[in-house]
């Protein structure tokens, strides 16, 4: 019998990266996973959380509680900094008692981030992709700090047949995105995004990993600004590769 | 308390929703020091040594018997024309005053008002500590350890002795605290304000000199 | 620089058109200092547990800080010292001046001191006809030139050696080669008169111990010994939140300040000032004096989020290691402190209807969460005063702009609607296409131009859900 799972789109997901979704769906479903979609999903509210407007974010959330329900299915998303907003802001969203506070409770403690949960929960590091070339990656913030995941992307990274990991300078410096940031102060987002260019630029890497939608827009758009090949890939593009680099 | 310190102490006590007369639990434990194994006396100098030295101190031991040549190379090469030395006893029983005058110094009275003592090339004093594993002295102060005497001169020497040394800040601390003043040196005067450009000898002494008093030799 | 704090803190407008020679000069300071400060935290085995205890000190001192403040006036008091209360910066200024005139003080010499800047004391001094003189010789080349400091540590980093020479040439009238060890003998023997004539110095405190009454001055220059030794007045300005319980704590919070700061094991000078001097001919001042400075701390102590701000022990480690810092500088925080720290500080000193633009000066990459000494929790406080600022709070009403709260509640209806979502997930790839070549849009109108002004856009895909339906279809469980 197949283990259940529920995918976590994510808005940016959903909207920008169909194919990694996909890709996603595939790597599950070849684990042995039963893939379910709750279609009710939007969004898990953190643009509104993080613009510090918590009584509109609290709306957005209450939707995802809603779609997601009860129950000990784990939820799987490709985006760290979603799901650390799950984890560690929705209950400050819910007063404590509260059926919804309840609820938030139980989703933190399923929800995963995709590497997070392959690699901690799982104990996989190998699914058995190939991708021949140089490859940089960047540590998003959330993903990191907000998650603690120092080491999951890279392990499954290292597991990829014939890829070379080459170290990314300032690999865990933010990229500039910030969510509202990027729009707010876009002339210093503009400056750290650039920095994190010439960095991985200067790699000659021909890709750079991450695990976030967000940092993935900025670097992507970056890297086509300057003029760059390198393609700015998730990480679960990867994983899902059998050999070529487009 | 005065009608302003009353008003603010208040505000922090509305602030915290604490009564006048609250009781205060006891302060979080702080970390004891790392039980240091009994280090040798000997390690524990050559330590400081290479700490002060690393600090662009001039570190070295110095038996009795050479502290007459050491302070004439010092007067030498420091250029020292003028200079005032703590009144203690054991600086006394080591005659520096006696000495650094045989060298042609101008003895200075380590009282003597800020500017003479400003006009100082030379301040000597012991050290009352002295901490190995930062390359630290400690001085305390009285009438006959003025403070001008390690801060105003351009050349600070400071002669330690075994007894001075400390394993940690919280020694050093247990006995301090009971006293009015103690001024922690590690090293010369330094700053890297101009373009991260380190320079020596902003306002305090340029060069430290430090001698551990080798009573063996 | 008036002596008023500011009204308004325009980060955007300065974040607009950063010099370049400021991002190249704060990074070559940072980069440094985080070296340094790396090599001391290898060989320190307990790092994280100093850094836990520091924080558990500072917080159990902030919690009771009526008792430690009381006990810290009874003992600066039987000490010999004098204790002045400051409810806020004017009464502040009053208490210095009315100390400068009662001592005839025509100049005065100054240690580097925050609290200093943040009272605006300098200002009140010259308006009184007094001639204040910092002598930290960053601060006293940026009082020379009349700026403010572009980083908390070196605040004149920005600043090339061929500039401050022209500086000393013109204000100082002498022959100043633009070479550092030089330019520092002339300030050191310029600053040397001054602390030699001035009747009175002035200084901060880095903590204030209650136990003993203690002052504890850090420098590496010596000029905090000079000030607090050679005049016969000693005055203090310290905020209400630096006193420590007693000399144990210290062990642990100066394990950790200069090491966290410059990667220096200790400071060069460390100063354990309780009282005047105890007799003639011993050296130190004959008068002391602690002007201790609420100006706003009690209530930042009174919200128990945004109270851990208050915890700061003013390294400047994270500073160096914030990119929105490196790549702007300490100007772009518009008072005297900068970085993430002046981020929480500034909007909750000077309210969030001045400071509005502070607290989303960051990405919430939490970089100076992970090596702020005494574990403030940096991106927490930052949104908590966003909340403020959003949709206001006990403290505040909210500040943020009209057309921003509009903006968020329509965010807000069209992300949690369904079937909004999923229609503007249907549409906007329509309207969009005009726009977009290669899958990449380049213009998009204001204010979604803020985007694509800085870098392409990747055009909107979607397509999941009619993927996904098909990839089930036949399936029994959707």
């Amino acid at each position: 019998m197949q283990r259940p799972v529920q995918l976590f789109v994510t808005c940016l997901g959903e909207q920008f990266y169909p194919n990694v979704l996909q890709q996603m769906v595939a790597i599950l479903e070849r684990l042995g996973f039963t893939v379910e979609f709750p279609a009710a999903q939007t969004c898990c509210g953190q643009p509104l959380y993080n613009g510090g407007f918590q009584d509109q974010a609290r709306g957005v959330a209450r939707g995802f509680l809603h779609a997601f329900g009860e129950g000990d299915t784990p939820i799987v998303s490709p985006s760290g900094s979603c799901v650390d907003m799950v984890r560690h802001h929705f209950l400050e969203l819910f007063p404590p008692g509260s059926a919804e506070h309840e609820l938030a409770r139980g989703m933190a403690g399923r929800t995963f981030e995709f590497s997070e949960y392959l690699v901690r929960k799982l104990g996989i590091t190998d699914v058995g992709a190939r991708f021949p070339h140089q490859v940089a990656y960047h540590a998003s913030c959330h993903h990191l700090r907000g998650l603690g995941l120092a080491t999951e992307a890279k392990q499954l990274l290292a597991a990829v047949k014939d890829i070379e990991l080459v170290p990314l300078p300032e690999e865990e410096t933010c990229c500039g995105f910030g969510g509202v940031f990027s729009v707010v102060y876009p002339e210093v987002s503009r400056a750290m995004m650039q920095a994190k260019v010439r960095n991985i630029i200067g790699t000659g890497a021909a890709a750079v990993v991450a695990c976030d939608a967000g940092c993935l827009m900025n670097i992507a758009g970056g890297l086509r600004q300057a003029g760059s090949q390198v393609r700015a890939m998730h990480l679960i593009e990867v994983l899902a590769s059998q050999g070529s680099a487009r | 308390m005065s009608a302003k310190g009353g008003a603010v102490i208040d505000s922090v006590r509305r602030a915290l929703r604490r009564e006048a007369g609250a009781p205060v639990p006891a302060r979080p434990e702080i970390l004891p020091a790392r039980a240091a194994a009994e280090a040798e006396a000997e390690v524990e100098v050559d330590l400081l040594l290479k700490e002060v030295t690393a600090l662009a101190g001039v570190a070295q031991r110095v038996s009795q018997a050479e502290v007459g040549a050491s302070l004439r190379r010092l007067v030498e090469q420091e250029d020292v024309r003028r200079a005032t030395c703590w009144n203690t006893p054991r600086l006394r029983a080591l005659d520096i005053e006696g000495q650094l005058r045989a060298c042609g110094v101008e003895m200075v009275p380590p009282r003597a008002d800020k500017h003479a003592l400003a006009q100082c090339d030379l301040g000597v004093t012991e050290a009352d500590f002295a901490l190995p594993e930062t390359g630290t002295l400690g001085l305390l102060s009285s009438p006959e350890k003025p403070r001008g005497v390690s801060l105003l001169p351009r050349v600070h020497l400071a002669l330690v002795s075994r007894s001075a040394l400390r394993a940690d800040l919280h020694q050093v601390f247990t006995e301090a605290k009971a006293h009015p003043y103690l001024i922690l040196i590690s090293g010369p005067s330094r700053t890297s304000d101009i373009e991260l450009t380190v320079t020596l000898g902003v306002h305090g002494p340029r060069a430290l000199h430090l001698w551990v008093l080798d009573d063996r030799r | 620089m008036s002596g008023e704090a500011p009204k308004y803190i325009e980060f955007g407008a300065y974040s607009r058109h950063v010099p370049p020679t400021i991002p190249v000069a704060v990074q070559q300071a940072t980069g440094r200092f985080l070296g340094t400060r790396a090599a001391r935290v290898a060989e320190m085995e307990n790092w994280e547990a100093l850094r836990q205890a520091a924080s558990d000190l500072r917080l159990h001192t902030l919690a009771h800080l009526d008792v430690y403040l009381e006990r810290l006036e009874q003992q600066v008091t039987a000490a010999g010292g004098r204790v002045y209360w400051a409810r806020d910066a004017a009464e502040a200024r009053a208490h210095v001046l009315g100390i400068a005139r009662g001592c005839g003080a025509r100049t005065v010499v100054k240690v580097k001191s925050m609290a200093t800047e943040e009272i605006g004391l300098n200002h009140a001094f010259e308006q009184a006809g007094i001639q204040p003189f910092e002598t930290d010789l960053g601060e006293y080349i940026i009082q020379l030139a009349g700026t403010g400091p572009s980083h908390i540590i070196v605040p004149a980093v920005h600043l090339k050696k061929e500039e401050i020479a022209a500086l000393f040439r013109e204000k100082l009238g002498v022959d100043a080669p633009a070479d550092p060890v030089a330019l520092t003998a002339i300030a050191r023997a310029a600053l040397r008169e001054r602390f030699l004539a001035a009747k009175m110095g002035v200084s901060g405190a880095n903590f204030l111990v209650a136990e003993t009454g203690t002052l504890v001055v850090v420098t590496n220059e010596g000029n905090g010994r000079m000030c607090t030794t050679v005049p016969e007045v000693h005055v203090a300005v310290v905020g209400i939140d630096k006193v420590v319980p007693d000399w144990e704590s210290l062990t642990v919070l100066l394990k950790l300040l200069a090491r966290s700061a410059t990667g220096q094991k200790l400071s060069t000078y460390t100063s354990f000032i309780t009282g005047p001097r105890r007799s003639d001919g011993e050296g130190g001042p004959k008068e002391l004096h602690l002007v201790l400075l609420d100006n706003g701390r009690s209530r930042i102590l009174a919200d128990e989020v945004a109270r851990e701000t208050l915890k700061c022990i003013r390294c400047g480690c994270c500073l160096n290691v914030c990119p929105v810092y490196k790549n702007v500088g300490g100007f772009a925080y518009g008072w005297f402190i900068s970085g993430p720290i002046g981020a929480i500080f500034t909007p909750q000193m000077l309210g969030t209807r001045a400071g509005r633009e502070l607290p989303y000066a960051s990405t919430l990459c939490g970089a100076c969460v992970d090596v702020c000494p005494v574990k403030i929790p940096i991106t927490k406080i930052l949104l908590h005063l966003r909340r403020r600022i959003a949709q206001g709070d006990r403290v505040a009403p909210p500040s943020a702009p009209l057309a921003t709260r509009v903006a968020a509640r329509l965010a807000r209806w069209s992300l949690a609607t369904g079937w909004l979502y999923r229609l503007g997930a249907r549409v906007t790839p329509i309207l969009e296409a005009p726009l977009a070549r290669d899958g990449w849009i380049r213009w998009l109108p204001a204010p979604l131009n803020r985007w694509t002004q800085v870098r392409p856009m990747p055009a909107f895909r979607g397509g999941f859900r009619a993927w996904w339906a098909a990839h089930t279809k036949g399936r029994s469980t959707p």
